[in-house]
Order: structure tokens, then sequence, then C-alpha cells
């Protein structure tokens, strides 16, 4: 009888040793899960805040490109309603999406810009009034700088959801990232079109170099 | 966990006596390949170990984080003007803890985009003091006729895009078009430590000076795991009998002269040492 009870208490010492173990297991995986996710929202917030950065940007320049003497104006109308449309496309700055749908929309908007904007600088290479134009160069700086920025919170995103996809897709954390309903999250692909080398125009007036504002080197 | 795999080290590492239970163990195994097998290793974690600090980064080679401030690899400026500029660039971080680096290059060791390879480097070489992420970089590249200055996080409010974009394209790009890289790389030091200083304090002392550990501890951990296993496995030959020193020497001896390396420098000019590194691809570049 002693023995039996001293069995009994034997197994029930190991069944909550076992449930301590296996209790320590969920709590860290949880709590590694959430310090994941809460990256994965933090970059999304910076990715947000670049795109911001530059659809802010948009009214100065269309403005100060308007003031050149008779400015193409369909760059600019394609320009205006490009930042309407990404206007429309808001996601949820503090959420990163879980819905590549809805990503893929978002990406297909901003796509949109960035080619009307590249666009833009291209043709305002006929407008040598707008090249001297102070105003214009300090946009133009920051327009560029805004893009490079955007591609590297861009890239920066992309690594934080690759961390967290992988803990959430890997053996066992899937098991507790499913009883919790953490989803894996979609990336940013590369940009639409961008496989294809963009076509050359050399029909300009007059071949000038790219960024140098005195002419050939 | 440890316990076991410690225990595996080990018979791994022992180098076994005549009749000793390890020859026992692996009857597969002569001792020649066990010595051999022992020197693969002790190559394969020398190998690891010197890996560690550099960018984990394979795909392309970043070049490595230079040792002081004004890096002129393209020679285009005197040597006196390179000692100057450093040492103000020195002297700048010990008034702000600014660290701005200058690194002027015949042409971009990479096939990426300027903005790309600038990035990836500033990461790479943890400019900046850590946490602050307060440091630029000046990259030029003669023989390509571009530049670009780099900022991290911490001094995108000092050197917004536009004040970047104008020190370049006034301030040093006129300069380079006639072929004085001197004045103008002198220019644009000027011109970046005005728009930057009063960003943040300074404590007097470079992060090198104050004695900053740029390389981290996970080399340091890794050589005394090396030491330890090496250290258990003497003794444990040692208990049967056995004697270890032919392979211990000299890899040993080895490693404390890759220890000096790293803690060299400072003699002579001031040298640079980061923390920081991260940085939101803001700047600007330009052309000449």
């Amino acid at each position: 009888m002693n023995k039996f009870a001293i069995g009994c208490g034997g197994v029930l010492v190991i069944v909550l040793f076992l449930a301590f173990v296996v209790g320590l297991f969920f709590w860290g995986t949880y709590n590694r899960l959430v310090t994941l996710d809460q990256n994965v929202n933090k970059k999304w917030g910076d990715v947000q805040t670049v795109y911001q950065r530059r659809a802010d940007l948009i009214p100065n320049l269309v403005n100060t490109v308007q003031g050149a003497a008779n400015f193409e104006k369909s760059t600019l109308v394609e320009v205006t309603n490009a930042r309407a449309s990404v206007g429309r496309v808001q996601l949820d700055p503090n959420k990163a999406p879980t819905d590549a749908a809805q990503l893929e929309q978002f990406q297909a908007a901003q796509g949109q810009l960035s080619n009307a904007l590249s666009r833009l600088l291209v043709v305002v290479e006929r407008y040598p009034e707008l090249k001297s134009n102070q105003n214009f160069l300090g946009l133009q700086a920051q327009l560029e700088g805004t893009e490079n920025r955007i591609s590297v919170e861009r890239s920066n995103f992309n690594g934080t959801v690759q961390d967290y996809n992988t803990a959430v897709r890997r053996f066992p954390t899937n098991m507790i990232a499913g009883m919790f309903g953490f989803q894996s999250r979609p990336f940013f692909n590369a940009q639409v079109g961008a496989e294809k080398a963009p076509a050359v125009n050399f029909n300009f007036g007059k071949p000038a170099p790219a960024a140098s504002p005195t002419g050939s080197p | 966990m440890v316990g076991t795999s410690l225990r595996d080290v080990r018979e791994f590492f022992t180098v076994p006596a005549k009749n000793s239970d390890a020859s026992e163990k692996h009857p597969y195994l002569k001792r020649s390949t066990i010595n051999s097998r022992v020197r693969k290793i002790a190559l394969l974690a020398a190998t690891i170990a010197s890996l560690v600090p550099i960018g984990t980064r394979a795909a392309e080679v970043i070049p490595p984080k230079p040792d002081r401030y004004f890096n002129d690899y393209a020679g285009v400026v005197s040597k006196e003007a390179a000692l100057r500029f450093n040492e103000q660039l020195a002297q700048f971080e010990r008034e702000t803890s600014n660290q701005l680096l200058v690194v002027v290059w015949q042409t971009m060791p990479s096939q990426s985009s300027i903005e790309d390879f600038t990035q990836r480097t500033f990461q790479a070489w943890t400019v900046g003091q850590k946490g602050r992420n307060n440091g630029a970089v000046l990259f030029v590249f003669i023989k390509d006729r571009r530049m670009r200055i780099q900022p991290g996080y911490g001094l995108e409010g000092a050197l917004p895009d536009i004040i970047c974009d104008e020190i370049i394209r006034d301030g040093m790009a006129p300069h380079f078009r006639s072929g004085d890289y001197e004045r103008g790389l002198a220019n644009g030091i000027d011109l970046i430590c005005k728009a930057v200083r009063g960003e943040y304090k300074g404590s007097g002392r470079t992060t090198k000076e104050r004695g900053a550990n740029n390389v981290g501890p996970l080399p340091f951990l890794l050589f005394l795991f090396v030491m330890f296993i090496f250290i258990i496995a003497g003794r444990s030959a040692r208990r049967r009998g056995y004697r270890y020193s032919s392979l211990g020497g000299p890899f040993i001896g080895g490693w404390s002269s890759g220890g000096g390396g790293w803690s060299s420098g400072g003699g002579g000019f001031s040298g640079f040492s980061g923390g920081g590194g991260f940085s939101g691809g803001g700047g600007a570049s330009g052309s000449w």
C-alpha cells in the first residue's frame, strides 16, 4: 500500500515536471512570436513613413514644375492621378498586412506613382530652366533620397517578415503559432516591371547627361 | 544537452593511447586519421572565428572596416593632407561624438548601384555611436566620377538630403571637376562638419580611445571555447598517458598572433572604431 502511494507520487512528480517543461516551452515560444510580430509591425510603420514622405513631396513638386514655361501637361496629370490613387489604398500603418492581395494592391498603386515620377524626371531633362531652379534641385534631391529610403525600408521589412515567417512555419513553433493565430505575412515583391529593361528614348532635342548640369564632362 | 555534446567533443578530440578505450569505440579510425581530423577541426574553428568580424554577406565582398577616418585608397591627396583630414575628423568625434568617415576609391568595388553599395557598407562598418547611429560617410569614386554622402539614422536631421546634395553639388563637384581633389574634399569635410555640429555632445574622446570593443564578444567567446576544448582534450589525453603538445603548440601560437591584430592601431594616427551602423538610406549622390 505504502509502495503504491510512493509510486503514485513519483508518477505525479514526473507528470508535473513534464507539464512544467511544456509550459515553459509554450511561454518562451509565444513570447518570441510576439516579439517577431512586433518587429514586423515596426518595420511596416517605417515603410509607411517613407511612402508618406514621398507622397507629401508631390504637391510641392507639381507646383514647382508647373511654373516652368509650357511644361508638358500629360506628365503632371499622370503624377497627380497616381498620387491620388495612392491615397485611396491606405493600409493600417500600425499593423503589417496579413493579406497578400492587400499588399499587392498597395504595391501596385505605389509602383504606378514611382513610374509616373521617374517619367516626370526624364521629361524635366528637356527644360534647362527647371534644371537650374534651386527649388526644383532641392526637391529632386529629396525625391531621390526618399526613393532610396523606400528601397531600404522595404528590404528591412522583408528581412523581419522572413524571420517571422520562418518562426511561424517551423516545427514545433508552428503548432503554437497556429493555436494563437499567428499567420505568415506577405513580402514586398520586386517592383512591378523591374524585370523589364527600361526603354531608352534618344529622341530628345539634344542629348543631355543625366546629372551634370554644366554639360558633358 | 551541453553535457553530452561536451563528452562527444571530448571523445572526438581524445587521441587514443596504446590499448585505449577510444580506439575500441572507434575501431574504424586509425590513430593517424584522428590526428588529421583534429587538425582539420582546429583549422576549421580558426577559420570560422576569423570570419566572424567580417560581414556576413558572402555573395559580395564588402570592403573591410577602415581603421581611420580619412581613407584615400585612390591616392589623390598628399600624405600630409590625409593626416590633417584624419586628425580633423577624429577631433570632431571627440568634440561632438559624431563619426564622419571619408573613403576615396578609384572605382566602386561592387556591381550594384551606388546607393545599395553605400548602404550595406555603412551597415557593415557600424559607423556612428551605438544607439545613436550618428555617423556619416562620404564616399568618392574617382574614375566613376561619382560620390555620395550617406548619413546614419541619427544624422538624418542634421544632414537632410537637400543639404547633402548642396554640399556635393556646390561645395565639392566644382573642385573635383577642375581636378583639385584636395580642395574639394577639404571643403566637403568642412561643410559636413558645419552642418552636423551641435546635433550631439561629445565626450572628449573617440570610441577607439574609450577602448570600446569594436569586434564584439563573439570571437572572444569562440576563442575561449576552442581553448576550453583543447584544455579538456589535453587533460584527458595526459590522463591516458599521451603527450599532446605537438598539436596544441602551433595552433595556440597562431591564435595569439591573430589576437594581436585586433588591438593594433592607434600609433601615429587617430583610429576609427564604430558601434552604430543603422542608416535609413538618406543622403544624396552626385557626379562631377
